[in-house]
């Protein structure tokens, strides 16, 4: 068994734990991110939704249940934590719009309106209503999208199909980045001769590069081209996890690439190391602190057995509403399930409560009464508790030298 | 308004059988359903073709009977039914008396059983519980009920019956006292149409004495809830069976790529308002568990109920009402049929025609037992590498169900509902249960422009719901997991909830 120390470990590679560990790298603490592979931040449409019940998110954040996460956060930090986002993002060539004052709608495979907050650069034309003409393209096979739901929804809109040679939005993706097929494709869009408002697009514009490509047909077209997320496999998502992954390096993270964690070692009230198994060997990775950033149930944080639910690392207490039966509500569509309020209870410095443990810092989507789906509140609140998960670590750590 | 001879309500095994009997004998005949084919108790039951070995002990008429169907199915169906052959298998604390009694019962009904050692039944199933101390090995088949309703159906559509899916029989007419038609509504456009026969068969299952009461007759029956779960993947290739007096959980059923379990046993009154418990869950898991240990870490992608119309009976335990059938002749031009199982469908449907054929003074007789099925010839298993090589169109991953086929489907049958393209094709019967393809099946629908975007989120939202309720009771583990993301799909990628 190898023996490797660090300050802090953080588990898990989604928005909230990439998020933890660039700011705890720039504060010049010596980080590893330990992951079992893509986060579920990759099926995701890439949009930060911070709190979609209502137009704005803050009044809508105030509405919450007293018990949801989001009141253990500071307005300020909630704001800080957006403006960061922003900033890393734009940095890394993938430009987000949208400010925390308005909620604004994305255009859905299904046609309909989803909400959040901010988007990616290359869904900030999508249109706000139903008043604007539009002309989707879709490609030749590709099995997750469907322009006939929404052509069948809205007056003067058409479809065209391009054939891209491929056929899955990973490779029409990558293909976007090849120059010669991005003549050719607008070449072959030069002879629609398109006079609607806007072009819509599932959005498979492009891997790295989708923000340029897209504003490239735009300009080319001269009117506005939007994205249009799919269902998962989703390049928004990809290219957020890609984007947060290089920023986490370019601080000075280090990533140990599926390396699940099998075990942990503790001592009185502290954690002392997680033992994670990879390269055909136990490897114990020491630290003064960890975050604990796994997910729910998809994200692999949580398990749900016929008896019970646990937490899968340190054995946290999970709050859950009760016995099986009251985990889903009889109406499909209820957004009430009993499930979605189940995780780990934090304090306000995002230490788990009802246990002993002093240097565990949770965030994202394994916190408890979250209601995520409902509150329309995913990376938002991830982003929200990485701030406040990374200040109360930095806080922890500076005292305990 | 139509006119025919026999007018048949309901489509399950049963109204399906009664179909093909009358079309041989050349009798014209419409059938009316409310949902799609093998809706009610055809389409909730393991899927096992009995060899009669279950009721030897406790019901030999019916175990007779069920022996007998078992080598004519197996004869006249080679394609739709798949000889596993079954095991009884005695756990350690199981009555050594019962070996006897059911070996006695077997015998003097003339099912072959064979006891074989413990260490042969591993060789044949490695997954079975290694403490079982014996096995006897009888014929039992496992069968595709949805399959077997649809080939039935085939030779009345050959020739010239007429079906009618999704449309609900709202009334019974009547004239002088003798019924002579029926009034249905179409479920998808609310047309109405009225039919007028001579005769009318009530073989709606555990519908009966609702749809008997719209001509103001009586039919006595005791509804019986089962419950059955759906495991991910096969874990025996032979029907497994516990040495015991019937009880709940007591069978698994190997079928296609999965396995069935079940049941349990508990009187309902109404057959429209059940749901599973997860107790029945639990005990369902529990005693197939002890069968096949493994069954307990299986991943289960269903759970869900059916309603046995059982004759009326003054027995407490309803794992002792007969599986018997029943003709009931109420004197005015109506019959109901009831009681039986699956395995004894066709026999149920000779004995209905048989006393039509009495009743219009006509002599031809019933040829269901020799011919074989219609349209088996187009079953060809499961031709993976075919449908491999059309992997850019395959639209559900986990039964490799390809645009083509939800293409053909959707011009063949007309349909509107996702349900059918899903019984017909397979699509969405594996893990995600039709999480990802029913956006592309509809998807295809929507590209066809054969609906209206209300139609379509409609369709969506009634299929999700649907579909939910025969999950809901499943969720734990990995399906828990894989179901919380489908939820993310439809209601935070799709925005569903937009489209009220």
């Amino acid at each position: 068994m190898s023996v490797i120390e660090y300050d802090v470990v953080i588990i898990g590679a989604g928005v909230g734990g990439l998020t933890t560990g660039a700011l705890l790298s720039e504060r010049g603490f010596k980080v590893a991110l330990v992951t079992t592979g893509e986060p579920t931040a990759c099926l995701s449409t890439g949009c930060i939704d911070v709190c979609s019940r209502t137009d704005n998110p803050l009044p809508g954040i105030k509405e919450l249940p007293p018990e949801h996460p989001y009141h253990l956060v500071d307005e300020k930090i909630i704001r800080q934590s957006l403006n960061y986002f922003q900033a890393v993002m734009l940095n890394m060539g993938i430009p987000y719009k949208g400010s925390i004052e308005k909620n604004r709608f994305v255009m859905s495979a299904l046609g309909t309106f989803k909400t959040s907050c901010l988007v990616p650069s290359t869904m900030e034309a999508a249109p706000q209503d139903d008043k604007e003409s539009l002309h989707i393209i879709t490609f030749k096979e590709l099995k997750d999208f469907y322009p006939g739901y929404i052509v069948s929804r809205r007056r003067n809109t058409k479809f065209s199909v391009f054939d891209a040679g491929v056929f899955t939005t990973m490779s029409i993706a990558s293909r976007f980045e090849d120059k010669n097929f991005f003549e050719r494709f607008i070449g072959w869009m030069d002879k629609l001769h398109i006079d609607q408002d806007k072009i819509g697009l599932p959005a498979v514009i492009g891997l790295e590069s989708a923000s340029e490509i897209v504003n490239a047909i735009a300009t080319l077209m001269a009117r506005p081209v939007f994205e249009i997320p799919t269902i998962p496999p989703s390049m928004p998502g990809r290219r957020l996890f890609n984007a947060l992954k290089k920023n986490f390096r370019n601080k000075g993270g280090t990533i140990y690439w599926t390396w699940p964690v099998i075990g942990t070692e503790k001592t009185g009230n502290l954690i002392e190391a997680v033992t994670t198994f990879s390269e055909g060997r136990p490897n114990s990775i020491n630290a003064r602190a960890f975050i604990l950033g796994t997910g729910s149930f998809v994200g692999g944080g949580l398990t749900a057995m016929r008896e019970g639910i646990v937490e899968n690392v340190f054995n946290l207490p999970v709050s859950v509403s009760g016995p099986r039966e009251t985990w889903f509500d009889n109406n499909y569509f209820s957004l009430n399930h009993g499930i979605g309020r189940a995780g780990i209870i934090v304090d306000s410095s995002m230490r788990p409560i009802d246990s002993p443990w002093e240097n565990i810092f949770l965030c994202g989507g394994i916190l408890a009464e979250t209601e995520i789906l409902k509150n329309g509140c995913g990376h938002g609140l991830a982003l929200a508790t990485a701030h406040t998960a990374a200040k109360s670590c930095a806080e922890y750590l500076s005292h305990d030298l | 308004m139509i006119k025919t001879d026999v007018i048949i309500i309901g489509g399950g095994a049963t109204g399906c059988g009664i179909a093909r009997d009358l079309a041989l004998r050349g009798i014209p005949h419409c059938l009316v359903e409310k949902g799609d084919f093998a809706a009610g108790a055809t389409g909730a039951c393991h899927g096992l073709l009995h060899s009669g070995g279950r009721y030897a002990v406790t019901d030999p008429q019916a175990a007779r009977e069920c022996y007998e169907e078992n080598i004519i199915l197996g004869k006249i169906g080679k394609k739709c039914v798949e000889q596993t052959g079954g095991l009884f298998v005695r756990l350690p604390g199981d009555s050594k008396r019962f070996r006897e009694v059911f070996l006695r019962g077997c015998e003097q009904v003339g099912i072959p059983a064979e006891a074989i050692s413990s260490t042969k039944a591993f060789e044949l199933v490695p997954n079975l519980n290694r403490e079982i101390e014996e096995a006897i090995k009888v014929p039992d088949c496992s069968i595709d009920p949805f399959r077997l309703c649809l080939l039935n159906i085939r030779t009345s559509e050959m020739r010239g019956g007429i079906i009618f899916t999704r449309h609900k029989v709202t009334e019974i007419i009547k004239s002088h006292g003798r019924c002579i038609g029926i009034k249905a509504i179409d479920q998808t456009t609310g047309d109405s149409k009225e039919v007028h026969g001579n005769i009318i068969v009530n073989a709606t299952g555990a519908w009966a004495n609702m749809v008997s009461s719209l001509a103001g007759c009586e039919v006595p029956m005791t509804l019986v809830k089962g419950s059955l779960v759906i495991t991910n993947h096969r874990l025996t290739n032979m029907v497994i069976n516990r040495l015991r007096q019937p009880a709940d959980g007591d069978i698994v059923v190997p079928n296609e790529a999965v396995c069935l379990a079940g049941t349990t046993s508990l009187a309902v009154e109404d057959p429209d308002k059940i749901d599973t418990a997860s107790a029945e869950v639990d005990t369902i898991i529990g005693e197939a568990g002890k069968m096949i240990p493994h069954f307990n870490k299986t991943r289960i992608i269903r759970a869900f109920s059916g309603v046995r119309p059982l004759l009326k009976s003054g027995k407490a335990d309803s794992h002792e009402i007969s599986r018997g059938f029943q003709i009931i002749n109420h004197e005015n031009g109506l019959y109901s049929i009831v009681g039986g199982k699956l395995s004894t469908f066709r026999l149920m449907a000779e004995k209905m025609v048989d006393t039509i054929m009495v009743s219009f003074n006509l002599k031809k007789h019933c040829e269901t037992a020799e011919i074989p099925l219609d349209g088996q010839e187009e079953l060809s298993g499961y031709p993976l590498s075919k449908r491999l090589a059309d992997i850019k169109n395959i639209v559900c991953e986990c039964e490799l169900v390809t645009r083509h086929d939800v293409e053909r489907i959707i011009r063949e049958t007309s349909t509107r509902n996702v349900g059918d393209i899903q019984h017909r094709t397979r699509l969405g019967m594996g893990p995600c249960q039709g999480g990802f393809c029913t956006f592309r099946a509809l998807g295809i629908m929507n590209d066809m422009s054969v609906i209206s975007p209300e139609q379509s989120m409609e369709i969506l939202r009634s299929f999700l719901q649907r579909r939910y309720r025969g999950i809901r009771h499943a969720l734990w583990g990995d399906q828990l997991r894989e179901e919380q993301l489908v939820e993310y799909i439809y209601l935070g990628i799709l925005a569903m909830e937009k489209s009220e």
